[in-house]
């Protein structure tokens, strides 16, 4: 195993050890929880991308709808009151129904035309969410969101003997757990995915985004492997979704749905590398990693600073690298697009998508070759 | 929600919202075009298209507040000064800014796969906006209100004001004089060649980069009119206005067939008109909604556009 | 008894008409060459016999069967499952669906722990329901009609798709190869051979079972057939580092993973030397021995001379000449058809 495989192993493993280690935070531990479920839902959004091969640029609905199928199906002033393994399950196959529902009138859709009316389709879905208050709560979210972890079996994993950072439970309630739970889903979802991918499954999402014609005259139903794609994705995102909720105990405003994390999903993935599920990994650890933790420690770091030189200039946006946040969004992606535009850790088959000028010499050199040997033969 | 099904605002109301309609409408036609000639010439969905507007109207604005010209009091030539102003600077700034982008972002780019690119232009759209927020902050900035809201046609139990008349005079010349010039000048013969097959048209002797450039210019010209004419009727900016206005005009771009200029502005206008009529009809909250429906449902039974050719793959 | 009947197929794009009443009769384990100069219209019935076209006119038979899906009572069934749910759907949003949650779940949920009485929710849903019953009753029909129409809009337009057809056992292989070209010589046979792995992609994400076995059994048979098309101990080379020759070779390999009972092969040898070429007609005969009816596209002369059974030639859309090659090369409208316009080697 080489090191580039064995970097995902470490990464893991370092991360199930984490909360064990003098220098843990249960805060720290928190917004790794979230870039956990980030990860998954990124992962969802590359079957469709990297996979298929479908620009789709509302994958944050499925996440929305994952989130607010167990908002409703767990909150106790609703009648539901299931358990979170019911509701996590609700979510994924709510999502998924959706996803192939919604995307089947639109397959024969150009490229272009389809990102947008995914686009369409993630606005009005945020849309719906928003304004359906009877049911959702409109802009206050759903909260709180509690739910057993099983049905009918109360929860009676005692971590006082995990020998964890002693505030770690205090943080999520009833969830001690919730960060071994999201990341063990997120190891589960990478290993089945590379199983999918060595299969005829995977093998036809390939072929399909080489040649779509081609491929259906060797008997592939291109319609058919889309939406498989998009129902798969979408349940990964559904699946993030609900994690995402029971991270935060709410389902939070319907902003955290909308196009711009859809955008930043998109981001992550070509960033890590569109196809490749560990790129994907570490993408979006990258990207929401800054987003969510390094922004935060920076500006707190700078506002100490400005402190104590008493510098006085604090308060405009300039002045807090959150403020710069978009600024450097944008500069990576296109310094990446201009020099890396097959992601950090690419994946060998989109490599050469993206790279055609290698693949045209390599093709010239062995043409050379067979052109040596035929004069050789004669 | 469908409840509001049950207002059926009368004929004149019905009227009312039709001429809304089609003057916002028009105003979203003409930042559609920036989008749609663009991606006829590169296959590019130019994100940054909506942003590049947002910023045009920042400058808009700072003119505004240099000249110290903020409400209607200033008098009707310091008035038609400004705007007079507004209108050179901003369409050249706009244009300026956009060839720059090109020139040094996308052409770099012009044998790269079309999602490379798209890619490019979301980070171009988070540095627009992240110069937007620099430039004016987070929250929404009044716009000088510089045009009177009288009524041009009392009487007829419909308002047509100075304001509407405004963007009416702006957007349907810029419209007719885009059409000439893509229709009957050797520029406009080169774009389309271009946009045929650029390869074909480079053959033939067309710069094809500086065609490029030009249809950049025009489209970024294009967005700094709107932008002006966008902040003098609407009356308020901010930063994060290029994305919905930006979607929506792209949305009109798609409606009418990407690619094609008539049909952005007819795509313009379909949006115009049904986004207010879902506000009449619907609710406010559900216009936006109405809009993507309607855009979804065209596009069903017409999946290029409403004007839009359909193509047929080579075997 | 045919394999294929093309009767009376016409295609026509526009103004132009590319192919005008072919018959043509394709009999089981014969080699039957489509012959005529550029631009004939001999693409163009390939395209129309694998679903990449639909024909304009006329009537293609695979198997004494149309190669269009036929109209199942599965589609109906399938078509008013999606017209109801649509109506339901469509339903709900109708009679206000904030109201409906409002007046059936809400206004009865007592509190956390007291029972909820289902029944009364249903009761209070269905009065809210009946109490609206115009708009329920429009937007049900609205939904079922749009549902079961879509359903069988979208059936119409793939009745004549290739991947039904291909699945019917037909098979072809294209004029500019269209191998997938960042996958291995391997992968591009496997992908032909989708159809005999039948596991599902649970059990594939899961790697279990029969996926197992059925993914050995599939390389173990890819491999032959690749030894078979001459390929052997090339299996992990990149399809577009293939050199020409091969490359055409793997498209024949792909297209026989798919089990074809008739294989259509677009211009087999164009680009190959004439010792690929003798090569090339001796697999084309093995491939015939082997039970599979071969149709072929060519301007190879030699080779369409030297394996045809029987030869038909198309010239402007219009079939002029059908027969043995012996007879077919003698006769005059042929030799016409083709003199000054292109060699005939």
């Amino acid at each position: 195993m080489s090191l580039g495989r064995m970097w995902v192993l470490l990464l893991f493993v370092a991360l199930a050890v984490y909360p064990f280690l003098p220098l843990a935070e249960a805060n720290r531990g928190e917004q790794f929880t979230i870039l956990f479920i980030y990860a998954i839902l990124a992962l969802g959004l590359n079957v469709v991308m990297g996979y298929a091969g479908l620009l789709h640029l509302g994958i944050a609905a499925f996440f929305g709808i994952g989130a607010y199928t167990v908002g409703i199906l767990t909150v106790p002033f609703l009648p539901f009151q299931q358990s979170f393994l019911v509701a996590a399950l609700a979510a994924v196959v709510v999502s998924a129904a959706v996803g192939i529902a919604v995307t089947a009138p639109i397959l024969r859709l150009r490229g272009d035309y389809f990102a947008l009316v995914t686009l369409g389709l993630g606005l009005i879905t945020l849309y719906a969410i928003r304004n359906l208050d009877a049911i959702t709560e409109g802009t206050k979210g759903m909260n709180p969101i509690e739910a057993g972890p099983l049905p009918g079996i109360p929860d009676t994993v005692d971590m006082s003997a995990w020998r964890l950072r002693p505030d770690w439970s205090m943080r999520w309630y009833k969830y001690p757990y919730l960060y071994f739970l999201s990341l063990g889903t997120l190891a589960v979802v990478m290993l089945l995915l590379r199983n999918l991918e060595a299969s005829r499954l995977g093998r036809a999402w390939v072929a399909l985004r080489e040649d779509e014609l081609a491929s259906a005259c060797m008997g592939l139903n291109p319609a058919r492997l889309k939406l498989a794609a998009v129902a798969l994705g979408a349940g990964l995102a559904g699946l993030a979704g609900a994690f995402y909720a029971m991270a935060l105990r709410t389902t939070g405003n319907p902003q955290a749905y909308d196009f711009t994390l859809s955008i930043i999903m998109v981001c992550c993935v070509i960033l890590g590398g569109l196809g490749n599920r560990s790129g994907v990994l570490l993408g979006t650890f990258i990207l929401m990693g800054f987003d969510r933790i390094i922004t935060n420690i920076l500006d707190n770091e700078l506002q100490a600073l400005q402190q104590r030189l008493n510098l006085g200039f604090g308060g405009q946006a300039y002045t807090k690298v959150s403020g710069w946040k978009l600024m450097i969004f944008g500069t990576v992606l296109i310094l990446m697009m201009r020099f890396r535009p097959e992601g950090l850790l690419p994946e060998a088959r989109h490599q050469r998508e993206l790279h055609p000028e290698v693949a045209e010499a390599q093709g010239e050199a062995a043409a050379k070759i067979e052109a040596g040997e035929t004069i050789r033969d004669k | 929600m469908f409840e509001l099904l049950a207002i059926h605002p009368a004929a004149s109301e019905f009227g009312q919202f039709l001429i809304l309609g089609l003057v916002l409408g028009s105003l979203y036609a003409l930042i559609a075009i920036g989008y749609t000639m663009v991606y006829g010439i590169i296959e590019l969905i130019n994100f940054a298209h909506g942003d590049l507007f947002m910023l045009g109207s920042f400058l808009a604005l700072g003119i505004a507040s240099g000249l110290g010209v903020l409400t209607a009091e200033a008098g009707v030539a310091w008035i038609v000064l400004t705007i007079g102003l507004m209108l050179v600077a901003t369409p050249l700034f706009c244009a300026t800014l956009n060839v720059t982008i090109d020139r040094f972002i996308y052409r770099p780019l012009r044998k790269s796969p079309k999602l490379t690119v798209i890619v490019s232009a979301i980070g171009v759209s988070f540095i627009f906006m992240n110069i937007g927020l620099f430039w004016r902050g987070a929250t929404p900035v009044k716009f000088p209100d510089l045009i009177a809201d009288t009524n041009l046609i009392d009487g007829t139990g419909l308002r047509f004001t100075w304001k509407d008349a405004m963007v009416v005079g702006i957007t349907v010349p810029t419209m007719i004089g885009l059409t000439v010039l893509v229709k009957f000048t050797t520029l406009g013969k080169a774009m389309r060649a271009t946009a045929q097959n650029p390869h074909a048209a480079q053959l033939m002797g067309i710069h094809v980069n500086r065609v490029i450039a030009a249809t950049f210019a025009i489209g970024g010209a294009l967005a700094g009119i709107a932008s002006v004419v966008y902040g003098l009727y609407i009356k308020s900016v901010d930063y994060q206005m290029g994305f919905q206005n930006g979607l929506y005009a792209f949305t009109a771009a798609v409606l009418g067939g990407v690619g094609n200029i008539p049909g952005a502005v007819l795509g313009g206008l379909v949006i115009g008109v049904v986004g207010e009529l879902g506000k009449a009809y619907l609710g406010a909250k559900w216009s936006e909604a109405l809009i993507f429906g309607i855009l979804i449902i065209i596009l069903l039974f017409r999946p290029t556009g409403l004007l839009g050719a359909r193509t047929r793959e080579k075997v | 008894m045919a394999v294929l009947e093309v009767h009376k197929l016409t295609m026509r794009f526009g103004g132009i008409t590319a192919v005008n009443n072919v018959d043509l009769t394709i009999h089981p384990g014969e080699i039957f060459s489509l012959i005529g100069p550029n631009g004939a219209g001999k693409t163009t019935v390939f395209n129309a016999i694998t679903g990449i076209y639909e024909p304009t006119g006329g009537e293609i038979r695979f198997n004494n069967q149309p190669i269009v899906q036929p109209l199942t009572a599965r589609t109906f069934v399938f078509a008013l499952f999606v017209g109801i749910t649509a109506g339901l759907l469509l339903m709900i949003l109708a009679v206000n669906i904030e109201a409906l949650w409002q007046t059936a779940i809400r206004d009865n949920f007592k509190g956390k722990d007291e029972p909820f009485d289902w029944g009364q929710a249903f009761a209070d849903a269905g009065s809210h329901i009946a109490g609206r019953g115009d708009r329920a009753a429009a937007g049900f029909g609205i939904g079922l009609i749009l549902g079961v129409a879509g359903t069988l809009a979208s059936w119409r337009r793939a009745r004549h798709a290739p991947d039904f057809i291909m699945r019917g056992g037909i098979a072809r292989t294209f004029q500019n190869i269209r191998l997938f070209q960042s996958m291995t010589v391997l992968e591009n046979v496997l992908v032909g051979m989708t159809r005999d792995l039948t596991a599902h992609p649970l059990l594939s994400a899961l790697n279990l079972g029969s996926h197992q076995q059925q993914e050995r059994d599939a390389e173990r048979r890819a491999a032959e057939i690749l030894a078979f098309v001459g390929l052997a101990g090339k299996h992990n080379e990149l399809a577009k580092n293939l050199p020409y020759g091969d490359q055409r070779r793997l498209e024949i390999a792909r297209a026989l993973a798919t089990r074809p009972q008739l294989l259509l092969l677009d211009e087999p040898a164009a680009g190959m030397n004439p010792s690929e070429t003798a090569e090339l007609m001796q697999l084309i005969r093995t491939i015939r021995d082997r039970g599979i009816t071969v149709m072929l596209i060519e301007h190879h002369m030699n080779l369409v001379m030297g394996i045809s059974d029987r030869v038909a030639v198309l010239n402007f859309g219009v079939k002029i000449a059908e027969g043995p090659p012996a007879e077919v090369c003698r006769n005059p409208k042929v030799i016409e058809a083709y003199l000054g316009q292109e060699e005939v080697s």
